[in-house]
């Protein structure tokens, strides 16, 4: 088995796909934050 | 001749302990550590009731669970114990971020247990044990799960603590103490102050700085390394220990390939802080999606300070004065590797930014945990002793007096116990002490439908065993297979697992076979 080739590609693909991510969860995760406080401040006010 | 000696030694270590870090880099870290208690202070009006303290209302959607499962499975600690992993043992150590993703992609792929956790609308694990096994099991497995992730979070604060230390070349031993007591207090405010909402908010902060940070660190590690020399063996060690994991001389091992397969794949689905987000997803479809995106985050949360790991002691095997600082009776601990050597390739400004991020992934993960284990004094042991009885104002306030609690734990343990083999090694076993009868438990009780609970509980008792794996006689290069953490950690497993079969065969439960 070549685990110095396993181990390039697995560095190269966590780079590469971290990125990414990075990229993704930052846009979405804004507009997750601006929902979940509608939906905490509407419960409130059900509650109240 | 000892003054001699000490001088020598001061010398070495100011040489050792050199770093780029100044004042601007200080600037950023202290206007930065700011933001979370700021945040804390804020959404406090938001944290009406227990389950907006401990699940967030449980109205988180996908990509903000994702950015808080990395901001909590992602922490400083987590760096510090891969990079240590990588300083130690070379590429090899990679197989453990392997063996982590395509547990957590499976779990992703198939819902195991998360998805049905996540339907029955609990909000910690013992929770579970008690529908499906009663009160006194939930008491027991709860008692359990606080005393090893208490015990599992014990060096936290060291290990934080002795980054900070590298980074700003701190080489006073007194550096410890006062690192870690500053750190807690900071911590200790606002987790108190906001539960789980601020928690979210301050967790997404924190991912992107350190997401951002830690990819720009490693360019510029890759850029002082070079591809080419990283993948070159150093000539001080043994060429293949260092690329493969089972190689004889490796530190790893068959047997510790094992133990990662079964303590990594509990961990990704019962793991109590990890698990917490899943229960806290919106549907049980988005619980189950987001191990499936995660499973990016928890590969880089290990190979990316593996890399760094790497590429200190690399960087440190090039200066002979440097490596020798690691060697010998009085050599410093292998934590420092990575951290010392940030210190001295990362140009300042960037290195306040990241020790800022660091400082933070300190924080989120921190936060986390503490809100985990108290939260599961409180609805798991005492709330059930006193047949919740308990108001959720009461709940709150036992909550919080418990996270002041076991930061003052943390302070007293870091400051006198050291990882027998390595910190991670240290996390693994003491993570078994609940993760082995966990797994086993909820995995029989939601799959196999003669789990009763005599089983559940030898279970449970047998993950008890793991705390031999921090014992005195694990250290050390000549240690008998059998008495080694690893051996431990695997035969816990076992145990547990053999004692919910043989339990639930030889004593089943009463109304179910009436049921029958």
């Amino acid at each position: 088995m070549d685990w110095k080739l396993l181990w390039k590609f697995l560095l190269i693909l966590t780079l590469c796909g971290y990125s990414l991510l990075t990229l993704i969860v930052v846009i979405g995760g804004i507009h997750n934050i601006i929902d979940m406080f509608r939906d905490l401040t509407s419960q409130s006010e059900t509650s109240s | 001749m000892d003054h001699t000696r000490t001088g020598c030694r001061r010398l070495r270590h100011m040489t050792i302990f050199s770093t780029n870090f100044n004042t601007i880099d200080w600037v950023i870290v202290m206007t930065y550590i700011c933001i979370p208690v700021v945040i804390g202070v804020l959404v406090r009006k938001y944290v009406k009731q227990l389950s907006d303290f401990i699940v967030a209302g449980r109205s988180l959607r996908l990509f903000i669970a994702i950015a808080t499962l990395t901001g909590t499975e992602l922490g400083l600690v987590t760096v510090m114990y891969n990079a240590e992993l990588g300083f130690k043992h070379g590429l090899s150590a990679f197989h453990v971020a392997l063996i982590e993703a395509l547990c957590v992609l499976a779990v992703g792929l198939t819902g195991f247990i998360v998805y049905k956790l996540r339907q029955l609308r609990i909000m910690t694990i013992p929770e579970f044990y008690e529908k499906r096994f009663g009160r006194d099991v939930r008491i027991i497995g709860g008692t359990i799960l606080a005393l090893g992730g208490i015990l599992n979070m014990g060096l936290f604060l060291q290990a934080g603590a002795r980054f900070m230390m590298g980074v700003t070349g701190y080489s006073n031993p007194a550096g410890l103490k006062i690192f870690m007591s500053v750190m807690l207090i900071m911590v200790l405010v606002y987790t108190v102050l906001g539960g789980m909402v601020s928690v979210v908010i301050n967790d997404f902060v924190q991912f992107t700085v350190l997401s951002v940070g830690m990819l720009i660190g490693s360019f510029f590690i890759l850029k002082t390394i070079g591809w080419k020399t990283l993948f070159e063996i150093p000539q001080s060690v043994n060429a293949n220990a260092w690329l493969n994991p089972v190689a004889e001389g490796s530190g790893f091992g068959s047997i510790y390939v094992i133990f990662m397969v079964i303590l990594t794949l509990s961990a990704a689905t019962l793991w109590q802080s990890g698990t917490l987000r899943a229960l806290a997803a919106k549907t049980p479809k988005t619980a189950k999606r987001l191990y499936l995106w995660s499973t990016v985050s928890y590969m880089a949360r290990r190979v990316i300070p593996m890399l760094w790991g790497i590429g200190a002691f690399i960087f440190f095997s090039q200066t002979p004065k440097f490596i020798a600082a690691f060697t010998g009776p009085e050599s410093l601990n292998s934590q420092f590797g990575m951290p010392l050597f940030l210190a001295k390739v990362l140009p300042s400004g960037f290195l306040g930014i990241l020790t800022a991020g660091m400082l933070a992934a300190f924080m989120s993960t921190h936060d986390s945990y503490l809100l985990s284990w108290s939260s599961v004094i409180t609805q798991d042991i005492i709330a059930p002793i006193r047949r919740n009885r308990l108001s959720d104002r009461t709940r709150l306030l036992t909550t919080r007096i418990f996270i002041v609690v076991i930061g003052l734990f943390l302070l007293i343990w870091g400051l006198w116990f050291e990882a027998p083999v390595s910190l991670w090694n240290y996390m693994a076993v003491t993570g078994t002490i609940y993760l082995a009868g966990a797994f086993t438990v909820v995995g029989a009780g939601l799959y196999w439908k003669k789990a009763s609970k005599a089983g559940a509980l030898i279970a449970l008792f047998a993950g008890l065993l793991a705390i031999l794996g921090i014992g005195p006689w694990t250290k050390g290069d000549d240690v008998s297979w059998y008495l080694s953490d690893k051996f431990i950690g695997v035969m816990t497993f076992v145990v547990a697992f053999l004692g919910m079969v043989v339990g639930s065969l030889l004593f089943p439960d009463k109304n179910r076979e009436t049921e029958a």
